[in-house]
């Protein structure tokens, strides 16, 4: 198992490809633990939800592993590219079907009813939430402009009367700080 | 795995998560880095959780300190029940909080006029000092200070009167403006 482990991504593609018995289904095992965590948040940074980035990672590495056990990829060194191109693709359809569910959605529904609840179960939410209190207003502002309204650099300049350089290394340097009250100890004291 | 030979700057990386690589090439050879390095996804992942993580806290209403209308708007679109009370120069409102608050917004309106950042100190009875907070970035186009609390928290004041003082911060700092709040302590549960 370790040889998995230390395998480079295109000695698993092989592995798969190959279906010699045992060793593709290791293989198998250990691409989907390198590439799903990528897959998920490429499917966040697009799609913007935590349930459909999974259901992203779920039918982009399906198609992967059928792709690589069916010899389709000939270039097994470049199955970083190929999951890349197909999340890229999937991701794709993925908002155009959600823009016609949306817009559904907002003629029938409240946004209250139908705002899934988030999920953050590793992270010590209440040691975020002293740390957060701890940055200066501005940089705070900044964080929850970034992350919660999702507002790009330029946005948020203009909601802060800034420029957007400097929103950049505000956003910077706010979550270096958060980073590093969440894993110092005396941020939760 | 081999260990990353080029990492992706921290920069770089919140720049992508927030949409901000407008060229096309960066962004294409940013995410080919990050499905190959498993180093820098993860240190992606990790601050994308931090902000995750922030979004949960204002979604709970846990978050003190000044938004903007742009965090005001997502809040009440995310069925966060905000309740507001808005106040102008010289102005005394009576406030108080409701079942079913989750955060309380104090929106203080003023002449905002070549001002970037103010002053808010906060006074309660006899003068004594309930809150100081400098630097506060004045938000909007036409220019507000808009202050959050936790229902929760402002649930556990006593009957009191506030006074918020707004000063302009720079080297001749002015003041912008005097407002009271005339809070009613909540009736005790049951």
């Amino acid at each position: 198992m370790q040889a998995m482990v230390d395998a480079s991504d295109g000695d698993l593609a092989r592995a798969v490809a190959a279906r010699g018995p045992g060793l593709a289904e290791a293989a198998e095992a250990e691409l989907y633990r390198r590439f799903a965590p990528r897959v998920r948040l490429y499917g966040l940074r697009h799609l913007r939800d935590e349930d459909d980035a999974r259901d992203l990672v779920q039918q982009v590495m399906l198609l992967a592993i059928e792709k690589l056990r069916g010899g389709a990829i000939r270039d097994a060194d470049q199955i970083a590219s190929f999951v890349l191109g197909v999340s890229r693709t999937m991701a794709k359809d993925w908002k155009r079907r959600e823009w016609r569910r949306e817009k559904l959605r907002d003629a029938f529904l409240p946004a209250s009813l139908v705002t899934a609840p988030a999920r953050d179960a590793s992270l010590d939410i209440d040691h975020l939430e002293t740390c957060l209190a701890r940055l200066a207003d501005r940089e705070r502002m900044v964080l929850l402009l970034t992350f919660y309204a999702e507002k790009t650099g330029s946005d948020v300049g203009k909601e802060l009367r800034l420029t957007e350089g400097n929103v950049r290394v505000i956003r910077h340097r706010a979550i270096d700080r958060l980073r590093t009250c969440m894993t110092s100890r005396e941020g939760g004291e | 795995m081999l260990p990353c030979q080029a990492p992706v700057p921290d920069a770089t990386l919140l720049d992508y998560w927030a949409g901000d690589l407008l060229d096309g090439d960066e962004m294409n050879r940013v995410e080919e880095h990050l499905f190959a390095c498993g180093d820098c996804s993860a240190r992606l992942d990790q601050m994308a959780a931090l902000g995750a993580g922030l979004a949960t806290l204002v979604r709970q209403g846990r978050m003190s300190g000044f938004v903007s209308r742009a965090i005001l708007n997502r809040l009440q679109r995310d069925g966060v029940r905000v309740r507001m009370f808005w106040l102008a120069p010289g102005e005394t409102v009576p406030c108080a909080v409701f079942p079913g608050d989750d955060v309380i917004v104090t929106a203080l309106r003023a002449d905002f006029s070549g001002v970037e950042t103010v002053t808010l100190s906060v006074t309660g009875p006899d003068d004594s000092p309930f809150g100081r907070y400098d630097d506060v970035p004045v938000s909007g186009a036409r220019g507000e200070v808009l202050w959050a609390t936790p229902a929760a928290l402002v649930q556990q004041l006593p009957s009191m009167r506030l006074e918020l003082t707004l000063t302009s911060t720079g080297a001749a700092p002015t003041e912008l403006g005097r407002y009271v709040l005339d809070h009613a302590a909540s009736p005790p549960p049951g």
